[in-house]
C-alpha cells in the first residue's frame, strides 16, 4: 500500500519560485564531467583483488582466512571456535547447503553442542531474542568490495538484517566471485537491478569489519554497538 | 626586462629594507625596475572586512597605476593574490573588468616572478645560520605559489634549512582579524611560535610582510633570539 | 538541543574556550590525526581533485533541481509504503513527529546522531510529550548523560571532555563503578543501550543522503547504532535536511567515500546502510512503519542566492579540523551546534545575525577550509560574503570601524592622502615608540600590542628611499 505524502505541492513550489523558475518535473539525467571512480582498481584480476582485500582488512580489525569450498566447513568451525563456540545464528540460506556446509551445520554442530539457530520468518521475534543472546552470526557476503574491505548484504525475510548486528561476533563467508574492485561497483549492479524493475532490499548494509568508536578522546574501541570482532572468510572457488 | 614593482603599503610605510632588497636582487637578476608614486595599497583590510564597495576607488587607483606595466611584481603573496581578486570584484563592469583582468594577468608574487619568469632558481646569495620558512596562506593556497620559496631558499650558500611543523597552519594574522579577534589572533601567533622555537632555528623566513610583522611582533614580546627575515633579504644577503 | 547552545556573548564564549586547556589540547590533537587521515585517504585515490570536482558537480546538480529530485524521492518513499512529510519549519517537523508519537502511543524513543534533529530542537519536543528519548551515538550518549551538554563538533560531539570527565559523568548520573578506560566506558554504554534499542517504541535517524531513484535513506556509521535504531523498533522516523539527497546509488556511492575519507580517513566506516521503505512482507526486523520527514527551517532562502553552495555541504567536518580558528576556540564559542567554518557561514544563514553577526568575523580568510572541503564549496568566500551583508546590507558594523575604514578608503585611493599620512606616520608614532617598535599602541592598536609589538614606521619611506636613488642620491 502505498505511503502518504503530505505538504508536497508547497514546499517544492517555494524551492522553484527560489530558483527563479518553474517546477520542473523532467530533467535529463547528467552526463558527469569526472568519473574518478573509475580508476580504482582498474583491471585488476581476481586474485588482486583478493590480496587488495587480505591487505584491508588489517586496517579495519578484521581477521581474514583463506580456504576453498572443501576445506570451508573447517574453516568455519575453526572460526567459530576461535570466537568461543557456543549460540551460532544464520540466515536461511540456500548457499549454505551449495557451499557444502549442511553436513556440519545439521548434524556436526548439534552433536558438539554448538547451539544453532537458522533465521525463520514464520517465528517472528524469537528470531530477535535468539539473535541478540547469540555469541555468532554467520552470513554471505553479496557483493564484496575489496578497496575498502567491505561486505554487503540484502536483507530479505529469510535474511535477517540484524544477524550481522546483534551477535557479539560476526563471520561473513565471501565467494571469491562475489569480489568487485570498489562501491562504485556495487552501486552499479544494484542500479541495473532497479533499472530492470527489481525492487530494491529493504535494508542493504555494507559492512566494514566490526562495530567502533572513537568518540573518547579519539582512542579506537573496538565492539560499541554492533559485533566486537569479525572474520571474512574467502572462498577460492566460488 | 622591465619590472614594474608593486611594494605594498607595509614595505613602504614599515619594512623599506624589504623594498630596497627586492630592488637590489631584482637588479642583479638584470631587471630594470619601475616604481610608479601613485601606488597605495591593494586595498585588502577594508574588502576583506566587508567593505566592498567602499574599496573600489582603491582598486581602481591601484589598476590605473599599473595599466602600462608588463610585469607586476610584488612581495607580498596576500597582495598579489588582491590583484587576481580584482576582476571578480569588478565582474560585469565593462570598463573596469577588462582592465583587471589584464592586471591580475600580469601580477606576480616575488619569488613565483624570479622562478618561474626569470627562470632562475640559484640568485648567488650568501647566508650562514640555520632557517625555516613560514608559508604564507594566501600565497599558498589562494595564490598556488608553493615551490618557488623553497627552490630558492635550497640554493642560498650556507643556509641550514629546517621546516616548520604545522608550515600549513595561519599565524593569525588575517589583516584586521588581528586587531577585531585579538585574543584568538594572541593564541594562533603564540602556537606558531612555538613551532618555530621547535625547529630550533635562528632564522624564520617569510614570504609576506604582513605574516612576518605578525610573527616577528610576537617574537619580539617574547624575547626570543629569532631573526625574522623577508625572503628577499635573504636573497639579497652576500 | 536547538541550534543555540548558549546565551553567553561571543566575546565571553570565546574567552572560555581560550582557558579551557583540556580541550585545547583535545582539539589540537584531534586535528592534526583527522587531517593526517583525511590527507592520506585523499592521497591514497591519486586523482583527489577529480573526486572533489565529481562531488562538487553533483552536489550543485541536485540544488540546482531539487524540487525534480524531492518530488522523485517522495514518489519512491511511497511507493513502497513510507511516509513523507515535508516541513517548511522546525515547528511543522517537530509537531507532525508528535502526533506520530501520540497516534503509537510511544513512551521510548531511540534515536541515531542526527544535525537536523537538533537543530529543530526534536528532543525538546519529545521529552514534553512525556517521552523518554535516547541518543545512541557514544559520544551523542555521554553528552545527553550529561544533563544535555551542547556537542562541540559534529563528528565527535564529544570532542572537548576526557575520559575521566565521562566517568565522573556516568558515575554521577548511572552508578557506573569501572575506571576511565575507552574500552569500559563503551562497554558500559553498550550494556544499557542494548535494553534500550530492544524496547523503544520509535526509532528517530537523521540522513546522509537520500536516494531519489529508489527512495532510499543512507546512514553512515562506525558504531553499527543508527542500525539499530531503525532495525529494532516498530516505527522509524527519519529526518532529513532538505537537500540531502542525490540521484541515484551511484551518486550516493561518490559522495560517500568522500564523506568518509574526509571525516575520519576511512575508506568506508564499518557501517553504510540503505534503507528503503518499512520492512517488506515476511520480514522480521526493520520497521512496520517508515515516515520520512523532510525539513525546510530557512534552507530554501539559502537557494537561489550567494550563499547557495553551503546547501552542497555533506557534513564531514573536513573544514573543522583544518580551522586554525577552531583550533583555539573549540566548537562551544560558535555557540551553535553547526560549528567551524561552516557554521560560521551556516549559523547566520539559519539563524541569523542577531546571535551569529561575529562568526563571519571568527576567520583569517586563509582558506584552509575551502581547501579541505571535498565538495569544494568556497567557504572563506562565503565568510567574505557575510561580512559584506553585514556591513553593506545590514548597516550592522560599529561606527568606529565604518570611520576607520572610511579613512582608509579615502587615504588607500588617494596619493596626496596617502603622502601626507604616511609622512606624518613616524613623527606622529614617535611618542609611543621605543627604539623601533611600539609597545602599547593606542586605537586599534591597542589589542595588537597586548600580545604583540608593533614596528614603528620608517622614518624614510621605501618610495623615498626609491625616489632619491633614481636621483643618484643612495641612503
Amino acid at each position: 500500500m502505498n505511503g502518504v505524502i503530505q505538504n508536497r505541492e508547497a514546499f517544492l513550489g517555494k524551492i522553484a519560485h527560489r530558483l527563479e523558475r518553474e517546477r520542473k518535473t523532467n530533467i535529463k539525467r547528467p552526463e558527469w564531467n569526472y568519473q574518478p571512480q573509475d580508476a580504482v582498481l582498474k583491471n585488476a584480476t581476481q586474485e588482486e583483488l583478493v590480496e587488495v582485500l587480505k591487505e584491508q582488512c588489517k586496517n579495519i580489525h578484521t581477521d581474514f582466512v583463506l580456504t576453498n569450498s572443501a576445506n570451508l566447513p573447517h574453516s568455519l568451525k575453526e572460526v567459530v571456535n576461535g570466537f568461543g563456540g557456543g549460540s551460532v545464528v544464520t540466515w536461511k540460506d540456500e548457499r549454505f547447503a551449495q557451499y557444502g556446509l549442511s553436513q556440519l551445520m545439521n548434524e556436526d554442530w548439534p552433536q558438539e553442542g554448538v547451539d544453532l539457530h537458522v533465521w525463520n520468518h514464520t517465528k517472528k521475534e524469537e528470531n530477535i531474542e535468539k539473535a541478540s543472546h547469540a555469541n555468532v552470526g554467520i552470513t554471505i557476503s553479496d557483493i564484496t568490495l575489496a578497496e575498502s574491505g567491505t561486505v554487503v548484504l540484502f536483507s530479505s525475510k529469510d535474511k535477517g538484517r540484524t544477524v550481522s548486528f546483534l551477535p557479539a561476533t560476526s563471520i561473513i563467508i565471501v565467494p571469491k566471485s562475489s569480489i568487485v574492485p570498489r562501491m562504485t561497483q556495487a552501486a552499479r549492479i544494484i542500479r541495473e537491478k532497479v533499472k530492470s524493475g527489481e525492487l530494491v532490499a529493504s535494508c542493504i548494509n555494507f559492512i566494514t569489519g566490526p562495530s567502533n568508536s572513537a568518540d573518547i578522546e579519539m582512542i579506537l574501541v573496538i565492539g560499541v554497538h554492533g559485533p566486537i570482532k569479525a572474520t571474512y572468510i574467502v572462498v577460492d572457488d566460488i | 626586462m622591465k619590472v614594474t614593482l608593486f611594494a605594498t603599503c607595509l614595505v613602504d610605510m614599515f619594512q623599506a629594507d624589504v623594498g630596497k632588497a627586492v630592488v637590489e636582487v631584482l637588479e642583479r637578476l638584470g631587471c630594470e625596475i619601475d616604481f610608479p608614486d601613485s601606488q597605495i595599497c591593494c586595498g585588502q583590510p577594508s574588502y576583506n572586512s566587508g567593505y566592498v564597495e567602499e574599496t573600489k576607488n582603491a582598486m581602481k587607483k591601484m589598476i590605473t597605476t599599473f595599466e602600462h606595466a608588463e610585469y607586476v611584481v610584488s612581495p607580498s603573496g596576500s597582495c598579489a593574490y588582491m590583484f587576481k581578486e580584482y576582476p571578480h570584484v569588478f565582474k560585469g563592469d565593462p570598463v573596469w573588468e577588462p582592465k583587471a583582468k589584464a592586471l591580475a594577468d600580469r601580477t606576480y608574487e616575488f619569488t613565483e616572478f624570479i622562478v618561474d619568469v626569470l627562470g632562475v632558481e640559484d640568485v648567488g646569495a650568501k647566508l650562514e645560520g640555520k632557517a625555516t620558512f613560514h608559508t604564507s596562506c594566501h600565497m599558498t593556497r589562494l595564490l598556488g605559489v608553493k615551490q618557488a620559496p623553497m627552490k630558492l631558499l635550497s640554493h642560498v650558500n650556507g643556509l641550514e634549512f629546517t621546516e616548520l611543523p604545522g608550515k600549513e597552519r595561519c599565524c593569525g594574522f588575517g589583516g584586521t582579524f588581528s586587531v577585531k579577534m585579538g585574543d584568538i589572533s594572541e593564541q594562533m601567533v603564540d602556537e606558531k611560535v612555538c613551532n618555530v622555537e621547535e625547529t630550533d632555528a635562528n632564522i624564520l623566513v617569510g614570504a609576506d610582510a604582513g605574516c612576518l610583522m605578525n610573527i616577528g611582533g610576537r617574537i619580539d614580546r617574547k624575547g626570543k633570539s629569532i631573526k625574522v627575515m623577508h625572503i628577499a633579504e635573504v636573497l639579497n644577503s652576500k | 538541543m536547538a541550534m543555540k547552545t548558549s546565551e553567553e556573548k561571543f566575546t565571553d564564549r570565546v574567552d572560555k574556550g581560550i582557558h579551557d586547556s583540556f580541550m585545547r589540547s583535545a582539539v589540537s590533537s584531534a586535528q592534526e590525526r583527522f587531517q593526517s587521515r583525511r590527507l592520506l585517504a585523499a592521497q591514497e585515490l591519486g586523482n583527489w581533485e577529480d573526486w572533489r570536482s565529481h562531488g562538487e558537480e553533483i552536489r550543485q546538480h541536485v540544488l540546482e533541481n531539487l524540487d525534480y529530485y524531492l518530488y522523485e524521492l517522495s514518489d519512491n518513499v511511497a511507493k513502497r509504503g513510507g511516509h513523507v512529510y515535508f516541513a517548511q519549519t522546525a515547528e511543522e517537523a517537530t509537531s507532525y513527529i508528535q502526533n506520530v508519537v501520540e497516534k503509537k502511543k510511544a513512551k521510548k524513543i531511540v534515536k541515531s546522531k542526527s544535525m537536523v534533529t537538533e537543530e529543530i530542537d526534536l528532543n525538546a519536543g519529545l521529552e514534553k510529550m512525556g517521552c523518554e528519548v535516547i541518543e545512541t551515538d557514544l559520544g551523542e550518549y555521554i553528552l545527553q548523560v550529561d544533563d544535555h551538554d551542547p556537542p562541540s563538533h559534529i563528528v565527535v560531539p564529544a570532542l572537548h571532555k576526557n575520559k575521566e570527565q565521562i566517568r565522573d559523568v556516568f558515575k554521577k548520573n548511572q552508578g557506573y563503578t569501572k575506571t576511565e578506560k575507552p574500552e569500559e566506558l563503551a562497554l558500559h554504554a553498550r550494556q544499557k543501550l542494548r535494553h534500550e534499542y530492544l524496547t523503544a517504541d520509535i526509532g528517530i535517524t537523521g540522513c546522509n543522503f537520500a536516494i531519489a531513484e529508489t527512495g532510499s535513506i543512507t546512514l553512515v556509521t562506525n558504531e553499527g547504532n543508527a542500525d539499530l535504531v531503525a532495525a529494532l523498533p516498530k516505527t522509524q522516523i527519519t529526518v532529513m535536511g532538505m537537500e540531502r539527497l542525490v540521484p541515484t546509488f551511484e551518486e550516493m556511492e561518490v559522495l560517500v567515500s568522500l564523506l568518509t575519507r574526509s571525516a575520519v580517513g576511512q575508506k568506508l566506516t564499518s557501517y553504510i546502510t540503505t534503507l528503503t521503505g518499512p520492512r517488506e512482507e515476511g520480514d522480521v526486523d526493520g520497521p512496520e512503519e517508515f515516515h520520512l520527514v523532510i525539513v525546510d527551517n530557512g534552507r530554501s532562502d539559502i537557494l537561489g542566492g550567494e550563499f547557495q553552495s553551503i546547501l552542497q555541504c555533506i557534513r564531514c567536518a573536513a573544514c573543522v579540523n583544518a580551522c586554525p580558528v577552531y583550533r583555539q576556540v573549540g566548537g562551544h564559542s560558535y555557540g551553535s551546534i553547526y560549528s567551524g567554518p561552516v557554521g560560521a557561514v551556516l549559523s547566520p544563514l539559519l539563524g541569523g545575525y542577531d546571535d551569529y553577526k561575529e562568526l563571519p568575523y571568527a576567520s583569517t580568510l586563509c582558506g584552509a577550509c575551502t581547501e579541505a572541503c571535498p565538495v569544494k564549496i568556497p567557504l572563506h568566500e562565503l565568510l567574505h560574503k557575510h561580512r559584506q551583508v553585514i556591513v553593506e546590507k545590514e548597516g550592522r558594523a560599529p561606527i568606529s570601524e565604518k570611520i576607520l575604514m572610511k579613512a582608509f578608503g579615502l587615504g588607500a585611493s588617494s596619493p596626496a592622502l596617502y603622502s601626507i599620512g604616511s609622512k606624518m606616520a613616524s613623527p606622529a608614532m614617535s611618542l609611543i615608540t621605543q627604539g623601533n617598535k611600539i609597545s602599547k599602541g593606542p586605537g586599534p592598536l591597542k589589542t595588537w600590542t597586548e600580545s604583540r609589538e608593533f614596528p614603528a614606521p620608517n622614518k624614510y619611506r621605501f618610495r623615498d628611499w626609491f625616489n632619491n636613488r633614481s636621483k643618484g642620491e643612495e641612503q
